[in-house]
């Protein structure tokens, strides 16, 4: 009995290290897809050319320069969303939390279009103004979560987040009309993209990334036992409230800095964390190591669709993003049971 | 019998009655059939650019105009013009997309200027509070402005000054033209709208790449927009080469077109453009040069092309 259970739990094991195996292969496959391809015309030929030698200044530039910086806010992007995804979803105790359905990059969206308004343009503010507009985002969302009736159904959840979504969103409206010469820019604030981001945002918003990233190393452990129930995580000697509250936290800093440096990008956190549960079972802990190659997984995938379809314009990341994630959403929620966190 | 010559002598009253009519207005061919309009308009309202531009270059100012495009008053040009005349600033009704029918009956108008793209249900509207004159719709091209400020010249009752306008834009052309081929400037140009993710090409078709054409330079990029389009989609920064030409003209909707240069520089595919490093980029107003048209506007348009070809 105890060898039949020592076993599975092995082979549970080293099916998991082959699924890290290939998503990793995976990942590095799409990185190396998103250098080669682009709107341009410098192609996988003209970039391989670069290797072995060829002094193609447009190509250089437009690897090093374009590609290179794109492919890492990517892949920063997709761990941030992914992980945030996992950690609401956790939190909320609701498979279909997502920060991109749930308003919390609304939020942040919201909070940078009113800096903007304001007359704010410096790159440095608008990261901690988007993680503040996160963190209230969060809150607000969390809050309703627990009013009787909402937190025992997931659907209402995400009804309540289209609502407070919408709200942001026609407040911003509002601005744009208070303020029409600031239209442009805002307008980048609306739908999110990778395209014309530079290294530098991403270097500002490292430093929360790995605030965040240690953080929920401390926590995963509690975090794991409060979905045995509150009770249960008391009962093991952890505070369920300061755990919410660090997680909600982490979540604010991490989504934070993903819609500061490429705007809201929807249902990433829903279907990473969704997919990560589907490899890795039920465990909060296996899930969010999952979630780190499957995140920019998608998100690469995603931008390096959104580069080719339209060319030599390109659709915004956002919204390809939407169009792929409304589907599952759809599917998840038409499943007979969705499954209990 | 005798009924019958009543009825036609009553009709042939009404008839002369229309006749003393008509000798007092003047009927003009619109989009919306033949509309008669009053032989000395008094206070005209002006829904579209090129109808308020055209009007102040008849020498008739509008009691009322829209905004222009991603603004909250009329052009800055058109302020400019109206200061250093010292006249009457026009009262706003609305925006070309959505007109304020309230505001318009407010001005108490007596013919109405409006665009060639005004639906017919707001033309049913308006059309109620005032004769309103809507110029033929034609596929977008460089000199539509000059059919239409012709058809509001005579709605106004001033085609001359409206001919002296236009031949005097035709003439500083042709003299820029001489001039700008004896500079030896350069061939080609792009007018491009910078966006935060990249640039929009505008048409050749509007009045401001028509008049670039005009005076020498050959617009390019018409083969990123669809047919019918003004602008491109904001094209990829992989493909900001296909904008390098000789001439880059950079329309913004900001106050500042300089900031708007100095934004667009901070992006390394934007500074290494062979354009850019010859400082041949020249940010220009985009009200003017992307929604304004008219003779006025043309001269205005002029003045930035000679200040930044021939300074």
């Amino acid at each position: 009995m105890l060898l039949t259970k020592a076993g599975s739990s092995a082979r549970w094991r080293c099916s998991s290290r082959h699924w890290m195996l290939i998503l990793l292969t995976a990942l590095v496959a799409v990185s190396v897809v998103s250098l080669l391809i682009g709107a341009g015309s410098v192609g996988p030929r003209q970039v391989l050319g670069l290797l072995s030698g060829s002094d193609h200044a447009e190509a250089r530039f437009i690897v090093w320069e374009l590609r290179a910086p794109r492919t890492l806010i990517g892949i920063a992007v997709g761990v941030a969303l992914g992980v945030a995804g996992a950690l609401l979803q956790a939190v909320s105790r609701n498979p279909l939390a997502e920060p991109g359905l749930l308003g919390v990059s609304a939020g942040a969206a919201f909070a940078v279009s009113l800096a903007l308004v304001l007359g704010a343009s410096a790159a440095t503010l608008r990261i901690p103004v988007a993680q503040l507009g996160a963190l209230i985002g969060c809150v607000c969302v969390l809050s309703v979560a627990r009013l009787r009736g909402v937190g025992s159904d997931p659907v209402r959840l995400v009804l309540a987040g289209a609502a407070f979504s919408g709200l942001l969103g026609s407040l911003s409206a509002l601005m744009l009309l208070y303020d029409q010469r600031a239209a442009d820019e805002i307008r980048f604030w609306v739908v999110g993209s990778l395209a014309g981001r530079r290294l530098d945002d991403l270097w500002a918003v490292l430093p929360s990334l790995l605030v965040a990233g240690a953080g929920v190393v401390l926590f995963a452990r509690p975090l794991a036992a409060l979905s045995l129930g509150e009770r249960a995580a008391s009962g093991l000697g952890h505070r369920p409230g300061l755990i919410r509250w660090l997680a909600v936290g982490c979540v604010a800093l991490l989504v934070g800095a993903a819609t500061a440096i490429a705007g809201p990008i929807a249902f990433v956190g829903l279907v990473v964390p969704f997919v990560a549960r589907a490899i890795a079972g039920p465990d909060i802990r296996r899930t969010l190591w999952f979630c780190l190659p499957i995140g920019p997984l998608i998100v690469l995938t995603a931008d390096i669709i959104s580069r080719v379809v339209v060319a030599p314009s390109e659709l915004p990341l956002g919204v390809l993003t939407a169009l792929c994630g409304a589907p599952v959403l759809i599917a998840v929620v038409r499943a007979k049971r969705l499954p209990m966190l | 019998m005798r009924h019958t010559l009543l009825q036609r002598g009553l009709l042939g009253m009404l008839m002369g009655g229309l006749l003393v009519g008509t000798a007092q207005a003047r009927t003009l061919e619109t989009a919306y059939g033949n509309v008669e309009v009053v032989d000395h308009p008094e206070r005209v309202v002006t829904l579209y650019e090129g109808a308020l531009d055209a009007a102040l270059a008849a020498g008739v100012t509008p009691v009322g105009a829209v905004t222009t495009r991603g603004g909250d008053n009329v052009a800055e040009y058109v302020t400019d013009y109206l200061s250093a005349k010292e006249l009457e600033h026009p009262e706003i009704v609305g925006v070309v997309r959505e007109i304020n029918i309230e505001a318009v009956l407010a001005q108490q108008p007596d013919l109405i200027l409006a665009a060639a793209q005004l639906p017919e249900e707001q033309y049913q509207l308006l059309s109620q509070i005032a004769p309103t004159v809507v110029p033929h719709t034609q596929p977008l091209a460089a000199d539509n402005w000059e059919a239409e400020a012709r058809l509001f010249g005579q709605a106004l009752n001033r085609e001359e000054a409206i001919e002296e306008a236009i031949s005097a834009v035709d003439q500083r052309v042709d003299a820029m033209a001489e001039a700008v081929a004896k500079a030896e400037v350069g061939e080609n140009a792009y007018l491009v709208r910078w966006m935060p993710g990249g640039p929009m090409v505008m048409s050749e078709n509007l009045i401001a790449t028509g008049l670039l054409e005009r005076v020498g330079l050959d617009v390019q990029g018409g083969e990123l927009i669809g047919e019918r389009g003004v602008h491109s989609d904001v094209l990829s920064l992989e493909n900001l080469s296909q904008v390098d030409g000789d001439w880059l003209f950079l329309a913004t909707l900001n106050d500042d077109g300089q900031a708007a240069l100095d934004s667009a520089k901070q992006s390394p595919a934007f500074n290494r453009l062979n354009v850019v490093q010859n400082e041949r980029v020249v940010p220009v107003n985009g009200q003017l040069w992307s929604s304004a048209n008219g003779p006025l506007a043309a001269q205005a348009i002029l003045d930035d092309i000679e200040n930044a070809l021939l300074p």
